[in-house]
């Protein structure tokens, strides 16, 4: 065999697989050229600009091109387990917090070319829990889950953009969150938007000489139902209305030729402009009142807000329900009242009101029903010229009442000299069975640890109460820290006041007083850890009767709430709610505003989560727990949640350096 | 580019291939075609484009072929094919051996181009004359197709870059490599597809005769 012979044999060998060969090679040329065509667009966008070669080549090797038609779904919960990472290449997609999970369609986040999605999802896994809707037509780069986890391991540029795409989207949310959650999902206007955007713009207003009846000639010509007073100034003096027409004018035969200042209510409630629609909502509420004026900061009438504006689209109004319960006559009446109160509170929550404000609200509606049960049984139980106070204890205590809370409640009395302490104790405690059995119909259910004001141990003279808290201070046994924690959170809900300031006074002293109490307390407070994983994001197995959930309130909230009672103790700052007490104890401690704000955010964001929670969870008539499952958060909220969660490690942290608990 | 004109289009064909070349053709034609009546979702296509030395199938060269294809919606890096003719320096079996792979590459799936008397004319005549083969694919016609699913966007034969333009698609500037076109035009073909369907034009055989129809149409009214 001549050696030409032999190389045309091997050549013939070798072309026998050729053709599948060139194929390859002509495949790999095709996936090279689509690669380089990809890569010119991934090197204008971060973070491909920054990775290595290697990696931004693997990226464009393995990534498909998907186009989705302006209004259809890329991916959402119902897609199963997230199969690709999606970069946009043109066009523009929403995201949706879909699910049970959010009470409002908040949190909408438009994404453009050169943002990607769901990168917490496709990392962790799982379905994504946004909807990702396509709202032009648009052409995304898809890279299959295992490619993208590779290149997450094998390049740190492209982890670390995830990574910090995961931070800002948190920093991103909180913000959203705060704009989102206090907007109303139908209209622009927000409850913390400033009253200058809300309601009347240009009031009817006379001036005070005005006789009374230009005024109602005015009245009925502009068809509305009351006038603003005001002087040339355009300070309001008064308000006339038709209560006031027939109350001052006709009843009390006033002649027309009358001013209208005589016959107006004087001094009407006035806001500043850059108050917030709540804070309006909170006047009314408060004061009982229907309009609230809006003045600019030299005092000058700009506008009015009624409760109509505020409420025009809800069922039951703030005014009704605070008539109602001020009208109650008997316990069904207030128990109206009540699933109203709790009807309110989840309209508020799914309008937008923050935890914090929405905690207060719920807070001053029960306070102002929980006053009209006590007046109430007041009818049956005379302690006319004795010195008592109805004491709120716990969330109560510290306006930070969620749908779910039972009572804890007491009484401190100052008998008279001379008087049968026994024999006033039971009249008392006879007057608080009832109150307390009240209460529980109305929907505040009887504490199961019996903190309450019908259990002798809690129905004190100003000295008893004195003695206890000097008791547990002293001799700060497990029971006493435990009872600290409740009862020193008090507030006077009904009656003489100046009898639990003495009670925070003597607190305060003797806390001072007695270092080890507070260490002691520190200590307490920092048994329970918040539920953040090593390698999972929580632990989620901590409460043996519930796996796979987390109590909010255990590992939560009460974190901050010790720590808060604790500074404020030590700080001596008087309030009892906690944010309150964090910000002022904050300043005594010069803790740094930014600092504090976090901590606060935190504490907010788990609230709000406990009252949705129990707002969605909670069946009519039963109680809402605080156990949720970190699985079901949208990946927004469980980013939320576990930095909150941090904020809650930060405090205690400080709180361990601080009182040296090892 | 003289030598090339001699290995492209040279007088007889299978007679003188490569035994590699002829039994990858057997394997090729024996092949079944995916059947064209599933959804498109379902239907791989293959987008193609060709880069030529003039516009005249007949006496103009085939330099390159490039080719992606369009499957469950997405167009597959891992599914693509480029060959580029004009730096062969004259070894003609490597031309049949490419053209085959590219046979073997397109699997008879349906084609899609822009102007299927260009592309196919000069595929047609590189298959014939290279390999003795008479490429007949289905084609999906754009420049047919284009004006009668987008009426609201051009109602003529136009120019593809008046439909990257009207579909707002980054071409680029300067040249396009046939690759780059390629992937616009199955860029393209994604949003005709979804547009299809809004007109109960559910797989690829539809989508043929809707090709089919559109250009007798258009050309003999």
């Amino acid at each position: 065999m001549t050696t030409q012979q032999q190389t045309g044999q091997e050549k013939e060998q070798v072309q026998e697989q050729a053709v599948g060969q060139v194929e390859m090679s002509l495949r790999q040329g095709g996936r090279s050229r689509m690669a380089g065509n990809t890569q010119a667009f991934l090197r204008n966008h971060a973070p491909f600009n920054k990775m290595q070669p290697d990696a931004l080549q693997r990226f464009a090797e393995k990534a498909q091109i998907v186009f989705y038609a302006a209004g259809s779904e890329i991916v959402g919960p119902d897609s199963g387990k997230v199969r690709f990472f999606y970069l946009i290449e043109s066009g523009k997609v929403q995201a949706r917090q879909a699910g049970e999970v959010t009470v409002t369609e908040y949190s909408i986040l438009s994404l453009s070319a050169g943002e990607s999605f769901p990168i917490g999802a496709v990392t962790a896994g799982r379905p994504s829990t946004n909807l990702y809707t396509a709202v032009e037509d648009t052409f995304c780069y898809q890279l299959p889950a295992d490619d993208f986890l590779a290149l997450l391991t094998s390049s740190p540029e492209f982890n670390l953009f995830c990574t910090r795409y995961i931070a800002s989207l948190l920093d991103q949310s909180r913000r959203q969150l705060q704009l989102q959650f206090s907007q109303r999902a139908s209209e622009q206007q927000t409850l913390n938007s400033p009253l200058a955007g809300i309601g009347s713009r240009s009031p009817i207003t006379v001036s005070p000489e005005t006789p009374l009846r230009a005024a109602l000639e005015t009245m009925s010509k502009a068809g509305v139902g009351s006038l603003v007073v005001a002087g040339e100034d355009r300070k309001p003096v008064g308000v006339f209305t038709r209560t006031d027409l027939l109350d001052r004018v006709v009843l009390a035969e006033l002649p027309l030729t009358t001013p209208v200042s005589e016959a107006m209510s004087p001094n009407p409630f006035m806001i500043e402009e850059h108050a917030t629609a709540y804070d309006a909502m909170f006047a009314m509420a408060t004061h009982g009142i229907r309009h609230v004026l809006v003045t600019d900061a030299e005092n000058k009438l700009t506008g009015v807000v009624s409760e109509r504006d505020l409420f025009s689209l809800q069922r039951v109004g703030l005014r009704q329900i605070r008539q109602s319960i001020d009208g109650a006559r008997n316990v069904e009446a207030l128990q109206q009242a009540a699933a109203d109160v709790r009807q309110l509170s989840f309209n508020m929550l799914a309008q937008g009101v923050g935890a914090e404000q929405l905690t207060q609200f719920i807070s001053a509606l029960n306070d102002a029903l929980t006053r009209r049960v006590i007046q109430l049984n007041l009818e049956n139980h005379n302690f006319d010229g004795i010195e008592w106070a109805w004491l709120a204890f716990g969330s109560e205590g510290r306006d930070e009442q969620t749908f779910s809370t039972d009572q804890d409640n007491g009484i401190v009395f100052a008998p008279p000299a001379g008087a049968s302490v026994d024999e006033l104790k039971k009249r008392f405690l006879a007057y608080a069975l009832d109150v307390n059995k009240d209460l529980d119909r109305c929907g505040f259910p009887l504490c199961k640890g019996n903190i309450m004001a019908s259990n002798p141990q809690w129905c004190l003279t100003l000295e008893g109460w004195k003695d206890q808290f000097a008791t547990w201070i002293r001799t700060p046994q497990p029971d006493a820290l435990l009872n600290a924690t409740i009862f020193f959170d008090f507030r006077a809900l009904y009656g003489k006041s100046e009898l639990a300031d003495a009670m925070r006074r003597h607190l305060l002293a003797q806390t001072a007083s007695n270092p080890m109490f507070l260490r002691a307390m520190a200590k307490n407070a920092l048994d329970v850890e918040p539920p953040l994983g090593k390698i999972r994001d929580f632990l989620t197995d901590l409460e043996p009767g519930h796996p796979g959930k987390i109590d909010l309130k255990k590992y939560g909230s009460r974190i901050f709430v010790d720590v808060a009672r604790i500074y404020a103790m030590a700080s001596g700052v008087h309030n009892t709610n906690s944010i309150q007490r964090l910000r002022l104890a904050a300043q005594r401690l010069s803790i740094r505003a930014d600092e504090i704000n976090a901590v606060l955010e935190g504490l907010n964001f788990i609230q709000l989560l406990r009252l949705q929670h129990q707002y969605l969870e909670g069946e009519p008539g039963t109680q809402g727990d605080n156990l949720i499952d970190p699985d079901t958060l949208n990946e927004l909220d469980r980013r939320i949640l576990k930095e909150s969660f941090r904020q809650a490690r930060k405090i205690q942290t400080r709180l361990k350096l601080d009182y040296q608990v090892q | 580019m003289l030598g090339l004109k001699k290995f492209l289009f040279r007088g007889s064909a299978s007679a003188t291939l490569p035994d590699d070349v002829r039994a990858s053709l057997e394997v090729w034609r024996a092949s079944k075609a995916a059947p064209l009546d599933d959804l498109h979702f379902h239907t791989r296509y293959v987008v193609v484009d060709i880069v030529s030395s003039g516009s005249n199938p007949d006496s103009d060269q085939l330099l390159g072929i490039a080719a992606s294809s369009v499957w469950k919606g997405a167009i597959q890096p891992d599914d693509t094919f480029y060959v580029d003719f004009s730096t062969l320096d004259g070894e003609g079996s490597t031309v049949d051996r490419e053209l085959t792979a590219f046979l073997l590459f397109a699997a008879k799936a349906p084609l899609v181009t822009y102007h299927i008397p260009y592309v196919g004319g000069f595929l047609q005549r590189a298959f014939k004359e290279r390999l003795g083969i008479d490429f007949q694919p289905q084609w999906v016609d754009l420049a047919w197709l284009l004006p009668s699913m987008f009426e609201d966007k051009g109602d003529t034969v136009m120019p593809l870059d008046h439909w990257i333009e009207v579909f707002g698609l980054d071409a680029g500037t300067g040249r396009r490599d046939a690759m780059a076109n390629t992937l616009l035009l199955a860029r393209i073909f994604q949003m005709l597809t979804v547009r299809a369907v809004g007109k109960q034009i559910d797989s690829a055989a539809q989508l043929i005769d809707e090709s089919r129809a559109s250009s007798f149409l258009r050309r003999n009214h």
